[in-house]
């Protein structure tokens, strides 16, 4: 199929679409809108259900609602609009309802600003919400990426009944670049799920319905999850002298500035995980066991990322300093990252770990 | 790889210039980016776009922000404040209707000035100076065949449903080529 350029946004809503969307509900907020202004064109298009709610909390339960009833629904937020979710999300989480929240991340505290940014990390890794759950969160890199994962989302998240997230940045939501749409598919129709006859209901997979060791076979669900979706790319791990770890736009801009150095004879390596929850872990088992150390690159402001990165460096092995690059708000460009590798080298910075 | 940077005011149509540009090289199969400026703006505020482009099929545009561009195209001055992401012997195409020509340039930077409002006004097409600027650039620097860039452009109009303008802006590319 021909490959046509694509802006982020409007690429994520139609991969959905195909992907099998038939509900979305949500609120507009930049950088996030233009999902819901495509959507509130194309969904009644082929005949799909377009609400915009009346708010962000209304949005997230009439997702759980849509998807309790065989609905494979969408949400897309930003900032303080996903804030406004979590609630819901932790609501979903105890009924085991998949369903898929986008957040085209907008950066900042608060009312944050417009610009770009990786600032709802935690957010979106750790949970986000009250009591203990995970959400499946992909990070792509491309536009391409982007409609892949939303395309593949809801597979994911029927699989093993949790919410799924596409964690995304306002600059890749704005960004063009070309794009392979894949083709239309049809959703395996699934064998729960409230339909009005009494059939189904949430059946015995939900937690709520599990009872008291429900928890803990979550637990299950969750083990097999990190064992079965461990997803990165990565760049002259086996003689690396100091590994990048980036996502998003700052691990594409890493991977450049790595390939970069690597033709100038710098030993760079780089790990860019595709999804971070699960946290690529096996990518570790890969590096040269005589690495000086590890960095996280990213658009946060007192780093996040870094910490999954040093948990990971300890957990296999590695007694070397962990290193972070908070760029604050934006994507730091090749510059910035080489200028940072280089500060590594020379002992010019102090390790966050 | 070819990195791009169009800049200028607000409804100077310098989104667009540099959107047809991406399209062109992405037209050859060739991986391209197009980020435009983001944050408030406003029509008469500073707006401005990064395009990279590959330069053969199997080579991909990795970071895609404003970083080293080999091409500034500034529709005022404002813009040039973007020498500073471009590399040293860049070549600027600047718009002489707004760029005031003794405008003290890096060394090195090859400046090439057309009065972008003033031709695309002499063949009738004021919303053009886009078009001028960016037909400009593609012979100065010998990105596209020129039979190629208008062909495509033509098609990138129809696909937006703004065919109907095509014959003027062909006009209005034309005098960019004739200008440089």
């Amino acid at each position: 199929m021909a490959k046509k350029l694509w802006k982020g946004n409007e690429a994520v809503a139609e991969a959905a679409i195909r992907g099998g969307c038939n509900f979305f509900a949500g609120y507009p907020i930049t950088p996030s809108t233009e999902v819901l202004e495509y959507l509130s064109w194309r969904m009644p298009q082929v005949d799909r259900v377009f609400i915009q709610a009346e708010n962000e909390i209304a949005s997230i339960n009439m997702v759980s609602g849509a998807s309790a009833c065989g609905a494979r629904a969408l949400t897309a937020t930003s900032g303080p609009g996903g804030s406004l979710k979590v609630e819901g999300m932790s609501y979903a989480a105890r009924n085991s309802i998949p369903y898929v929240l986008l957040n085209v991340q907008r950066w900042g505290t608060g009312l944050g600003a417009l610009e770009s940014g990786q600032t709802d990390y935690f957010k979106e890794v750790k949970g986000g919400g009250h009591g203990d759950f995970k959400n499946i969160v992909y990070t792509p890199a491309s536009v391409q990426e982007l409609a892949d994962v939303a395309y593949e989302a809801w597979d994911v998240a029927e699989k093993y009944r949790v919410g799924v997230t596409i964690l995304t940045e306002a600059y890749l939501g704005q960004m063009m670049e070309e794009v392979e749409m894949p083709p239309f598919k049809d959703p395996v129709p699934r064998d729960w799920g409230i339909d009005g006859t009494g059939r189904f209901g949430l059946g015995k997979h939900s937690v709520m319905m599990r009872g008291p060791g429900g928890m803990a076979l979550q637990g299950k669900v969750y083990a097999q999850i990190r064992a079965e979706m461990q997803r990165w790319e990565e760049y002259g791990l086996e003689d690396a002298e100091y590994v990048l770890v980036a996502f998003g736009l700052p691990g594409r801009v890493c991977m450049d500035a790595v390939k970069r150095m690597r033709s100038a004879g710098v030993k760079a390596g780089m790990i860019r995980p595709k999804l971070v929850w699960p946290f690529p872990e096996d990518a570790f088992k890969r590096v040269n066991p005589q690495v000086k150390g590890f960095a996280s690159i990213e658009s946060t402001d007192f780093g996040m990322l870094v910490e999954d990165v040093a948990l990971c460096a300890k957990k296999y092995g590695f007694h070397v300093p962990v290193y972070c690059y908070a760029h604050g708000k934006g994507v730091p460009g090749v510059s910035k990252v080489t200028d940072f590798y280089h500060s590594m080298e020379n002992g010019d910075v102090k390790e966050a770990f | 790889m070819k990195e791009i940077i169009f800049a200028g005011f607000g409804g100077q149509g310098v989104l667009t210039g540099g959107l047809i540009i991406a399209y062109m090289a992405a037209n050859k199969d060739l991986n391209a980016v197009w980020m435009p400026a983001y944050g408030p703006t406003m029509r008469g505020g500073k707006a401005n776009c990064v395009v990279k482009f590959a330069e053969t099929s199997d080579e991909r545009v990795g970071s895609p922000v404003m970083e080293q561009a080999d091409i500034l195209i500034a529709m005022n001055e404002p813009a040039l404040d973007y020498l500073s992401f471009c590399k040293p012997g860049a070549t600027v195409i600047a718009n002489s209707s707004s760029v005031r020509s003794d405008y003290p340039f890096p060394e090195g930077t090859q400046v090439v000035f057309a009065d972008c409002l003033g031709l695309a006004r002499q063949v009738g097409n004021d919303k053009g100076q886009n078009l001028v600027a960016a037909a400009a650039a593609i012979k100065t620097c010998g990105l596209f065949d020129p039979d190629y860039a208008v062909a495509t452009m033509c098609q990138f109009f129809e696909e937006k449903g703004k065919g109907k303008f095509n014959d003027l802006n062909v006009k209005a590319m034309q005098a960019g080529f004739d200008a440089v």
